[in-house]
């Protein structure tokens, strides 16, 4: 910590943080031959947040010298003092009881933007060469890097790097009756730097055969029909479930503000096969695919644990809300960029697994989906939701059947849960998201695949 | 604006020495004052003070672009070195350029000066109001913020626009709750240049909040039927989203996807549905100057009477497609509003759904959508009728679009456009136990 930050937060009654943040990006993509993006960029600036008696004050500037820790420090107080003058909440100090001390062992590493146009044109010239059925493609890998730096008042001291590197393949194709049908998928990639995860191209290629066999299927799909049915949800929708359906009714910013499972501590919420976790830095003895290890209030991250064997027996806090819950702070303070604030977010969440093989959870359907891939999801505090499934297949007496087109689940997350009767014993995680709560953020979601009952939309 | 200029200039003398064939430059300095309302208390009072470069080379028709947060000329030069060696490691596309010289221009809209202190007396009033006027609502996030810029724009075709607005905007995410029961959650946005606007009166706010209370009443939709669904102002804009880029984007018209590929000058909607881009329209609040691409934003009919007139293509696209560049890249859009109010409208419908909220996933690139239909009634024998939850809409949007049986004449106008409540017909519309 310079002398400056100290000096500047010695002054502090109160909680106070200061951030230096750098945000790199790289992102390219070819659209069917066309490389349409070749971008790179960097923001870098500082921050300062200053407790008041139940309010914040924040400022922040583009620029990371010490010169202007003093200005955004006191722009800072001064938004405390004014919000604190109007609208006095009289909730005294907020304090920090183990500041974090952490120290990324990793230093940053840069990118060769060559290396990412090369590899991407590389794979878009496979597909030319290979997928004779595809009418449009693209592809695209974006390498990104958040280097953070927190001090606050208590003193902690937090130096960490959010790399994470992934590259999307879409392909489009056009039915008999003239529809067009697409798919996407995530190859590879994780929490660290493009040389960490890719090479030749050509290790991809059998991903790539396999996205567009699944794509084919697809085009020769049926339409599911509509209503509440038994369903095989595979991993990636079941990280969706966790994340959105349950997990943002449990961040306790929205449990403040009413949402299903304010007052349901304690309550069964799921089927006793349900265990969910927001996870820190390491789940199931591995590294979490992004691994937080101190938030951004200073806060030495530890796992949250959500729901035990169908009960609701934890939320996600920041300091202020788990004073007013009583409750231990994991860590889930994060914010997105230099200029944004921390907010309550969501890590690494993932339901646990169980004890069946996927084979035997499709081989118990009679008439039923299995779901295998997601585009996109949306949920409510209500607990209700909503998923675009773009890939799956008709179960018949245990088999799988014909592929679907695309199609939609839906139901409300409490009840969905607690039809689940199988889980499978292997968890997959998705890291390429970004999570939107008034700012975007990084997170991964996973989860086993999932035997329950659900409402799917059909056409 | 001098300095920013300059900024500019000097970006665009460093990639030309770094070997750019063309290159082109925005950059920018702005500040926001923000107040944060959280579960319907104030918490935060946010300053934000901010610059940008964005950079774009093109070099033997290879294209780079780059941006940074710093006015640094040595940030600055290091940038353009780095953007101009992106472009010569990239792929010729010769349909990558910079924007034509037309005639270079000075904006200046909305309010320059920001009154903190008026500004947040109206967002305590607000809260206020709407604790004594609507008991069960919830304000989950009210996010008010003044946002001030002033913007430049240059190339080395000899562009160069100056730009400085500032205008004040109030996101609002809300729910009711009445003892066990709650509604979903609901959110809109309204924009204003006045710090002392009555908040609960601009745009449908108290309407909106009004609704949110009769939604406490709501139940899961049962069965099935396909019927005309009115989509709300709040839920046109998914509307327009899917226009405007699935069936008339860049990605759309260059992979061909789009249902609408041979349709420019053909009827694509029914007759009493036209929809213009409004950039310059004094209902919109600090409109696009300057298109994404660097030219004039000017305000175009998109569909009217039904006919496509135009595609939002940007001059890529155009460059890529052949067909003529789009000359506004904003979002602000009108509908033009029709003769019959809503109640009339509604009055002849006998079985439909009042669509506030859609939450759906992305449609397919024809068009085939469905989602959940959030903060929502039935619409039965020419009335609203029950608050529903758990209901699904599903259709196809280029079907939608020729099957629209009717407009309001009222609108919402919350300064980013101007838009009716929409009669879709041939929507399904199912629910539990729907088969």
């Amino acid at each position: 910590m310079s002398d400056t930050i100290k000096k500047a937060l010695s002054g502090c009654a109160s909680h106070a943080e200061i951030r230096r943040q750098i945000y790199r990006t790289r992102r390219v993509a070819v659209l069917s031959g066309s490389l349409v993006t070749n971008i790179s960029s960097k923001a870098a600036g500082a921050c300062a947040r200053v407790y008041r008696n139940g309010v914040w004050g924040f400022a922040s500037i583009g620029d990371l010298s010490d010169a202007h820790v003093e200005e955004i420090l006191r722009s800072a107080r001064e938004n405390a003092v004014l919000l604190d003058s109007r609208k006095p909440k009289n909730k005294g100090p907020l304090t920090l009881s183990a500041p974090a001390v952490y120290r990324a062992e990793r230093p940053f590493q840069e990118t060769d933007q060559k290396q990412l146009i090369d590899f991407a044109m590389a794979l878009d010239s496979y597909i030319g060469e290979n997928c004779p059925h595809v009418t449009s493609r693209s592809v695209a890998v974006i390498a990104d890097c958040i280097e953070k730096e927190l001090f606050t008042s208590e003193g902690a001291c937090a130096h960490q790097l959010f790399p994470r590197t992934y590259v999307v393949v879409s392909l489009s194709a056009e039915t008999d009756d003239g529809e067009t049908v697409e798919l996407y998928d995530i190859f590879g990639g994780g929490a660290g730097y493009f040389t960490d995860y890719y090479g030749d191209p050509a290790a991809l290629h059998s991903a790539v055969d396999q996205l567009y066999n699944e794509l084919m299927q697809k085009r020769e799909g049926v339409f599911p029909e509509a209503g509440e049915r038994l369903c095989i949800i595979d991993s990636v929708i079941s990280g969706m479930v966790a994340h959105e359906a349950v997990g943002h009714t449990v961040e306790a910013d929205l449990v403040l503000a009413g949402s299903v499972a304010a007052g349901s501590i304690g309550k069964t919420v799921a089927s006793g096969l349900i265990n969910l976790t927001d996870f820190a830095h390491t789940a199931f003895g591995e590294a979490a695919p992004l691994p937080v290890y101190a938030d951004d209030e200073g806060v030495m991250c530890k796992d949250a644990p959500l729901i035990r064997d169908g009960v609701l027996v934890g939320y996600m806090n920041n300091l202020e809300s788990a004073r007013h819950f009583g409750m231990e702070p994991c860590g889930n303070a994060r914010a997105f960029a230099f200029s944004d604030e921390p907010l309550i977010r969501m890590r690494n969440t993932a339901i646990h697994p169980g004890e069946n093989t996927l084979e035997e959870m499709i081989a118990s359907v009679e008439n039923g989906y299995y779901l295998t891939k997601t585009r996109n999801g949306q949920a409510d505090t209500t607990g209700e939701f909503m998923f675009g499934v773009t890939m799956g297949y008709e179960i018949k007496n245990g088999k799988l059947g014909r592929a679907l087109r695309d199609t939609t689940i839906s139901g409300v997350a409490f009840e969905m849960l607690k039809t689940v009767d199988m889980l499978s014993d292997t968890v997959h995680w998705d890291f390429a998201g970004y999570c939107g709560k008034k700012q975007p953020m990084p997170v991964s979601l996973g989860g086993p695949a999932l035997r329950c009952k659900v409402n799917v939309g059909g056409r | 604006m001098e300095n920013l200029k300059k900024t500019a200039l000097f970006a665009l003398d460093k990639m030309k020495e770094a070997g750019a064939d063309h290159a082109q430059a925005s950059v920018s300095e702005g500040r926001v004052e923000e107040f944060n309302v959280d579960a319907g208390e104030f918490s935060l009072i946010r300053s934000v003070f901010s610059a940008s470069v964005g950079m774009k080379a093109i070099k033997d028709q290879k294209k780079g672009t780059g941006a940074i947060n710093s006015l640094d000329p040595e940030d600055v030069a290091a940038a353009a070195a780095e953007c101009v060696q992106s472009a010569e490691h990239g792929a010729e596309d010769p349909a990558v350029c910079i924007s034509k010289k037309e005639e270079n221009a000075d904006f200046t809209d909305g309010a320059l000066t920001c009154d903190k202190e008026a500004f947040l007396d109206s967002v305590i009033r607000f809260t206020e109001d709407a604790a004594r006027d609507f008991p069960q609502i919830m304000l989950e996030q009210v996010v008010a913020s003044y946002s001030y810029g002033r913007h430049v724009l240059a190339n080395t075709n000899g562009v160069l626009f100056t730009e400085e607005d500032g205008s004040y905007n109030v996101s609002i995410m809300y729910s009711a709750h009445d003892g066990d029961k709650t509604t979903s959650f609901n959110y809109f946005d309204v924009e204003t240049l006045d710090p002392h606007a009555d908040i609960m009166e601009l745009g449908m706010t108290r309407t909106m909040l009004e609704r949110a209370v009769k939604e406490l009443e709501a139940s899961p939709f049962t069965g099935k039927f396909v019927g005309v669904a009115v989509f709300a102002p709040s839920a046109v804009p998914d509307v327009i989203d899917v226009i405007t880029g699935s069936f008339a984007g860049d990605v759309a018209l260059i992979e061909g996807t789009t249902p609408w590929k041979n349709s420019l000058g053909q009827q694509v909607a029914s007759d009493c549905f036209s929809l213009s881009v409004i950039p310059n329209d004094p209902r919109v609040i600090c409109g696009e100057k300057v298109t994404s691409d660097g030219y004039k934003s000017r305000n175009f009919d998109m569909i009217e009477n039904g006919v496509l007139k135009s595609f939002c293509l940007s001059e890529y696209g155009s460059n890529r497609t052949g067909l003529p560049r789009a000359v506004s890249s904003s979002g602000c859009v009108e509908i033009k509003a029709g003769d019959r109010p809503l109640e009339e409208m509604i009055a002849g419908i006998e079985k439909g759904i009042l669509v506030c909220r859609f939450s759906g996933g992305e449609p397919a690139s024809n068009g085939d959508f469905s989602g959940v239909a959030k903060n929502s009634f039935l619409i039965e024998n020419g009335k609203i009728g029950a608050p529903l939850t758990e209901t699904m809409i599903s259709g196809n949007f280029a079907e939608m679009l020729r099957r629209v049986e009717g407009v309001s004449a009222e609108t919402l106008q919350d300064g980013s456009g101007v838009l009716p409540y929409v009669a879709f017909g041939g929507v399904t519309v199912s629910g539990k136990n729907n088969e």
